[in-house]
């Protein structure tokens, strides 16, 4: 099996694009705030009229990366191109409009006097006109993200979701080691996407799950062949890596091991890295090293 | 990277034409109709009421999500044909779903205020929930890629296997029908108010359906005697076209169904069976239809081929698992189950589908396609255990 190697990562967080955005201290930096928001990138083009932000992000984020790589769209295009996506959390905004929109019809439905009588008022009502509308509901899956990605960038190959926090970015990233490995493409993209703000009050509901600030994230590897070698194993301990990108980035969920990857490449890091990742009690490593 | 094959030891399910396995099969080949007036949830207000809805589980458990209840249903059955033999920690779950807790999140926000609720909306925490009570202590991973999600953790659990990260992998999928899916189909319309149709001139659009169905793997040489069948290849891959309709042109599912069959070291001329996805909806059905001419050339002619969605309706997470099971199944008892609400042949599908009635054949290595939201589509290759 071909090795593998990291040759690039592209980040956007709510600190800002790129590794050197991020702040020496997340919480520090947050003073206070538990959800550090990223901005809806400005993309044009009619086909993004109705695109969520979290699909922007995801566009953005591999972007970001072919910047980093000094790649030109046409060289990810096709069928040599895997996408490997995963988030925790990043179909939660779709999700919660299109529960919250369909509430708030039912209300105007069930017979409230007047839309601005029923749960939630008017404002809720229209905002359910467009969340609980035939063109919204595609966008509540998982994989409307790296469809939105597939499309924008014409990728073509083989294609994983993978729904948890970092420890499935591990994982995502092992696939991906595969995927390259075994020659069924030449590249393979892992891109994560997180967002919370939209369901902030349910995120703070599970406390224990989440230290804050949450950190709205994307962020995008590429991993071409290489002289490494992947090992994927549990890990029993955080890696040095893992604690870094807390420290610095916050609670980013599955982009935490990218942001990782992004800092140990800023840090001047050829490799090997030792990389983990934890979610909900499960902490999975991966670990480049030369043949 | 080996490929070796990865045998599948045993399987279980719940769906609505029958609440085991061996229920699932009888009412497979003997046409059962598991469609009916959804009861569980209010749809007075939507086009379409009907779905493949289970109305009674064997043991329902209060506390534990709709979709945990049906994961556990279908371990139950599994469990009862073969036994996890192997060190907790080596023992992973991969579990494919469209949905996930989606229903708890709607609980969540329609009043309910408890953290529990809240964390049970992750669409991760059904695969969880099983992990802990098989006592599964390795890799917990949910795949999503929509509707061919069950193919795909199939193919993931394979490569747990072949990279020794794990010795058993319990996978498939799941999902469950509640208002928010309802809802969504509801209003794309895509939801048919005659029959489900697969692949006939008539076909108007899907049901859809909720159902849980889970495989046991072994590497090969780890298995012994006893095992359903094998799975000799898989891939999955994007059509980068659309976010909600597959390429017309299919490229993706192609792609897929090339790489698995390469990955199988099978050719066309080596299968003799055909699950298709067939969700009778125009685009779909026409597309895959005219995927499977391409790959599968003149032997198309003499392939069978069958969608058993008019029977459960559209399973989602569920549907490739289970149309897995039915391959295996089929090489088993020899015999391939009718593609229900087939009737009416359309010209722009001619595949040699198995209908009225099922067909006494007995396949032994089987091609199964799915296709999902997102562009998703997934392929397997199966060799059933004739003995």
């Amino acid at each position: 099996m071909t090795g593998t190697e990291v040759a690039a990562v592209g980040v956007v967080t709510g600190w800002g694009e790129g590794a050197a955005a991020l702040p020496s201290d997340a919480v520090r930096a947050a003073a206070g705030r538990r959800v550090i928001a990223a901005a809806r990138p400005p993309l044009v083009g009619e086909r993004f009229r109705r695109a969520t932000r979290e699909c922007l992000l995801g566009v953005a984020a591999v972007e970001a990366l072919l910047r980093e790589a000094n790649l030109e769209r046409e060289e990810i295009r096709g069928c040599e191109t895997a996408l490997v996506y995963v988030t925790a959390a990043g179909y939660g905004a779709a999700n919660h409009g299109f529960i919250v929109a369909g509430a708030a019809r039912r209300d105007v439905g069930a017979g409230a006097a007047r839309p601005e009588d029923s749960v939630g008022g008017l404002r809720k009502a229209r905002a359910g006109a467009v969340a609980s509308s035939t063109l919204h509901f595609p966008y509540t899956a998982p994989s409307a993200v790296p469809a939105e990605v597939a499309i924008e960038f014409g990728l073509t190959g083989p294609y994983v979701i993978l729904l948890g926090g970092a420890a499935a970015t591990i994982d995502g990233l092992w696939q991906a080691t595969l995927q390259v490995g075994r020659g069924r493409c030449r590249r393979a993209l892992v891109l994560a996407v997180e967002t919370f703000s939209e369901c902030e009050e349910l995120w703070a509901r599970g406390r224990w799950l989440l230290r804050p600030p949450l950190v709205e994230s994307a962020a995008c590897a590429l991993l071409i062949p290489g002289p490494s070698r992947a090992t994927y194993a549990p890990a029993p301990t955080e890696s040095p890596l893992e604690a870094l990108a807390r420290a610095r980035a916050g609670e980013t969920l599955a982009c935490a091991p990218l942001i990782a990857l992004a800092l140990a490449r800023a840090g001047g890091g050829a490799g090997p890295f030792r990389l983990t990742g934890q979610w909900r009690g499960r902490r999975a490593g991966l670990t480049w090293e030369a043949h | 990277m080996n490929t070796e094959p990865v045998a599948i030891i045993a399987a279980g399910a719940v769906t609505p034409i029958g609440a085991d396995l061996d229920a699932f099969w009888t009412g497979l080949v003997t046409g059962t109709d598991g469609v009916s007036r959804i009861e569980r949830f209010p749809v007075g207000d939507l086009r379409v009421g009907l779905g493949g809805e289970i109305k009674k589980l064997k043991r329902e458990r209060r506390g534990d999500c709709r979709a945990s209840q049906l994961l556990f249903a279908a371990a139950d059955d599994l469990r009862a044909r073969a036994s996890l033999g192997a060190p907790p920690a080596r023992v992973a779950v991969v579990l494919g779903t469209a949905l996930g807790g989606v229903e708890e999140g709607e609980k969540a926000l329609a009043g309910d205020p408890s953290a529990r609720r809240a964390a049970a909306a992750l669409y991760d925490g059904p695969a969880r929930a099983l992990a802990l009570r098989l006592g599964a202590r390795g890799p917990v991973m949910t795949v999503s890629t929509a509707c061919a999600s069950g193919a795909t953790a199939l193919g993931v659990a394979a490569d747990l296997l072949r990279s020794d990260a794990a010795d058993l992998v319990v996978a498939g999928g799941y999902d469950i029908l509640c208002r928010f899916v309802m809802r969504g189909f509801d209003a794309l319309r895509s939801l048919t108010r005659d029959r489900v149709r697969p692949f006939d001139r008539r076909r108007s659009g899907l049901l859809l359906g909720e159902g849980a169905a889970l495989v046991l793997l072994a590497r090969d040489r780890d298995a012994g005697e006893r095992r359903l069948g094998r799975l000799l290849g898989h891939a999955s891959a994007s059509d980068g076209a659309h976010v909600a309709a597959p390429d017309p042109e299919g490229r993706g599912l192609e792609w897929a169904i090339r790489a698995a069959l390469a990955e199988a070291e099978v050719g066309a001329a080596d299968i003799d069976f055909v699950s298709a996805h067939g969700t009778a909806t125009p685009l779909n059905d026409r597309v895959e239809a005219a995927v499977l001419r391409r790959v599968l050339g003149a032997c198309a002619e003499r392939i069978p081929v069958n969608a058993i969605k008019g029977a459960l309706g559209h399973t989602m997470g569920a549907a490739a698992t289970l149309e897995a099971i039915m391959c295996l199944l089929a090489s088993r008892e020899g015999v391939v189950p009718h593609t229900v609400g087939l009737e009416e042949h359309d010209p722009e599908c001619e595949l040699d589908f198995v209908v009225t009635a099922p067909r006494a054949v007995r396949p032994r290595v089987s091609l199964s396609t799915s296709l999902g939201f997102g562009g998703c589509n997934a392929a397997l290759v199966l060799e059933g255990d004739a003995r």
